[in-house]
């Protein structure tokens, strides 16, 4: 299967989500209806798409959703728990196997914020991990933290610390908002 | 068949009355790629399926019956074919056991290329890789199958830049799954 003029596997994910103009996907669709070559590419393309998929289903990512996500995670049935501390504030927590998703909604004002980074500090407020220039909707009141429920459901009793932190051109760095977690562990395992 | 045609002689061969393996061979090069076009279009195997065995049955019938002037041009009318069936199909018009009697169940057996099988436990790992708004938009679109306007709307970006996170994910996502960009 050789294709002398191949389409790009980015470009055939605009087809397989349908964001190309009407005689952009004429051409593709020309084209693949000849070619097997292209034609295994796209397959290539679903099939992350559709693994993609089931990883936000299974909730293991760490990363900012949106609001239309967990409205979608809801349709789906998917168990949604979620924790809403104040900023500045704290909140216990934990997670059972029933849950599905594991959302913290961290309030800020963003404001006249540019970049926004999420910090993940331990107990005694030492970087663990950063999520660099995040999305964030400066109209919005929350970001919304999707914890990975694989790890959430593993955890010991523990605190974590999140910080919401704007990041200016010159790498100067402004507290948004803080945010404590004390996470008590109520399924069986290890560190109970 | 012995050795391989080009569509167009396929084509010329079966409007000649001559080609019962021609069809045969056009039947198993073009199911899968129509099939293909039935899950873009109506996100379903079973559908897309049934698309492609009304397309085949409706492209040979029109090449037996020598409907088709310009051989070159075949990919052009089956393209046509499947954008007329996919209305029809949406409207329930065509029924498969008509399909069934009128031209055998071995001429209408599944062509279903496998999907390739992908490594979830590495996908995972290469999607935490991504950059957070590379990520966000991947799983936003297939997960939420949100496009465009909305996307750009939380990252607080345009529709292009959209776009351009999009590709630079995908091609990192492939990269990292090991399959060419």
């Amino acid at each position: 299967m050789n294709c002398q003029n191949p389409i790009d596997a980015a470009i055939l994910a605009d087809y397989w989500l349908g964001v190309m103009t009407e005689p952009e996907e004429e051409r593709v669709e020309l084209h693949l209806l000849a070619c097997d070559a292209c034609g295994e590419r796209l397959r290539e393309v679903i099939a992350l798409g559709e693994g993609v998929r089931r990883l936000a289903r299974a909730g293991s990512l760490r990363m900012v959703v949106s609001e239309s996500f967990l409205r979608r995670a809801a349709e789906e049935g998917l168990r949604v728990r979620e924790y809403a501390p104040p900023t500045g504030g704290g909140v216990a927590c934990t997670v059972t196997a029933e849950d599905d998703i594991l959302i913290g909604r961290l309030a800020v004002n963003l404001r006249n914020a540019g970049r926004v980074d999420l910090s993940i500090c331990d107990e005694r407020g030492i970087e663990q991990s950063r999520m660099r220039d995040i999305p964030v909707d400066s109209e919005a009141s929350s970001v919304v933290y999707q914890e990975s429920i694989t790890f959430a459901k593993a955890m010991p009793d523990n605190k974590m610390i999140a910080r919401l932190i704007t990041v200016d051109a010159a790498g100067g760095e402004r507290l948004l908002g803080e945010y404590l977690f004390n996470h008590t562990r109520s399924m069986p395992g290890p560190g109970v | 068949m012995d050795v391989e045609l080009d569509d167009a002689e396929l084509v010329r061969r079966i409007g000649a009355g001559t080609g019962r393996e021609a069809e045969a061979e056009l039947f198993h090069r073009l199911a899968p790629r129509i099939r293909l076009y039935g899950l873009r279009h109506l996100r379903n195997a079973a559908a897309a399926e049934d698309l492609a065995q009304n397309v085949m049955i409706t492209t040979i019938e029109a090449l037996r019956a020598g409907r088709l002037r310009e051989p070159e041009k075949l990919v052009s009318f089956v393209l046509g074919t499947c954008r007329m069936t996919v209305l029809e199909l949406r409207r329930g018009g065509q029924r498969k056991e008509r399909l069934l009697e009128r031209f055998g169940a071995d001429m209408l057996a599944p062509v279903q290329p496998a999907m390739p099988r992908v490594d979830e436990e590495k996908l995972r790992r290469c999607v935490q890789n991504l950059s957070e708004r590379e990520r966000a938009v991947v799983v936003l679109t297939f997960y939420d199958e949100r496009t465009g306007a909305d996307l750009a709307r939380f990252l607080g970006v345009s529709e292009a830049n959209v776009r351009v996170i999009r590709h630079r994910a995908i091609h990192g996502l492939r990269q990292c799954m090991g399959v060419a960009a």
